[in-house]
């Protein structure tokens, strides 16, 4: 596993925030797989999030 | 053209400088009742990146210093104006709410991260003289016991640091060993005028401890609080 530095930390926190906190408005999530990967620049320990991104949508689609 | 939602506010709407959202994008006013959504109009083929998530929360701390906001969800798009106030339409007075709650104030984010070596992370090494089924019993064993050390730590640690920040705990969030390298993520909303101030205590506090690593960040745009429930709780909120 990768150690996580402070530096990667404050990243990881801020980005566990825009995509996980924050108002849900009844919106359409539009951010892609890809784009997801982009934003956590390979922190692997919150792509958490993109599972309950995507699960959303298959729930909202269902 | 679609709508790339950035935050709630109250009306009347703040000027905002420059009035540009994401890649310099013009920001977008959708009005419903007293309050309105920020939002930067966008071209649906175009996709988010990284860039435009930390753009999206530069925008935030924008709009946050002027006034009072609700962040929204990252990646939440609508396909017009309309669309955009009927999403607040029904939901006016308890967002309304929530911005009250948050008038004023900023978050700040505490980290802790295990230190290397740190005594509770270690599951002890199997006994080579046993048997193939017995160490591998004895080493889930030690892997579970390892975890649940893991966990009561981190319990403590954020009873320390709640304890010494003295707030109400309804303004704390946290959420404990969310993954191998993190002890504690924590959030505690403050006044936004006292937030270099209780940086400071908090730094000093997270320092403390040797076992983990503390990392503060903020103050940033109240995230961790722009949920519309009301109720508040006698006890931090949190996961474990």
């Amino acid at each position: 596993m990768k150690e996580l530095t402070p530096a990667d930390a404050s990243l990881l926190e801020l980005v566990d925030r825009l995509l996980h906190k924050g108002v849900v408005l009844a919106g359409h999530a539009t951010i892609s797989v890809a784009g997801v990967d982009l934003i956590y620049l390979g922190l692997n320990v919150v792509l958490a999030a993109v599972e309950t991104l995507e699960g959303k949508q298959e729930r909202r689609a269902s | 053209m679609t709508l790339i939602a950035h935050a709630i506010a109250p009306v009347p709407r703040s000027s905002l400088k420059g009035g540009e959202g994401l890649r310099g994008r013009p920001l977008s006013w959708s009005g419903a009742g007293d309050i309105g959504l920020w939002s930067t109009q966008w071209d649906p083929a175009d996709k988010l990146d990284r860039n435009d998530a930390l753009e999206h929360h530069r925008l935030l701390e924008r709009i946050c210093a002027v006034q009072p906001c609700l962040p929204v969800r990252f990646g939440t798009a609508f396909a017009s104006d309309d669309a955009a106030r009927a999403s607040l339409a029904g939901r006016v007075d308890e967002l309304r709410a929530a911005l009250d709650r948050v008038a004023g104030k900023s978050e700040l984010a505490v980290t802790l991260l295990w230190a290397k070596n740190s005594g509770a992370s270690a599951p002890r090494p199997p006994d080579p003289a046993t048997g193939p089924g017995r160490r591998f019993m004895e080493e889930r064993l030690s892997r579970h016991a390892s975890r649940e050390a893991r966990k009561a730590r981190a319990a403590e640690l954020v009873e320390c640091l709640v304890a010494e920040l003295s707030v109400e705990r309804a303004l704390v969030w946290h959420e404990i060993c969310a993954s191998e390298a993190v002890a504690v993520s924590l959030a505690v909303l403050i006044p936004s005028e006292r937030a270099a101030e209780r940086k400071a205590v908090l730094e000093r506090l997270a320092g403390r401890f040797n076992d983990v690593v503390g990392v503060v960040n903020g103050p940033w745009p109240p995230y961790s609080f722009a949920t519309a429930e009301s109720s508040v709780d006698s006890a931090p909120r949190g996961r474990t």
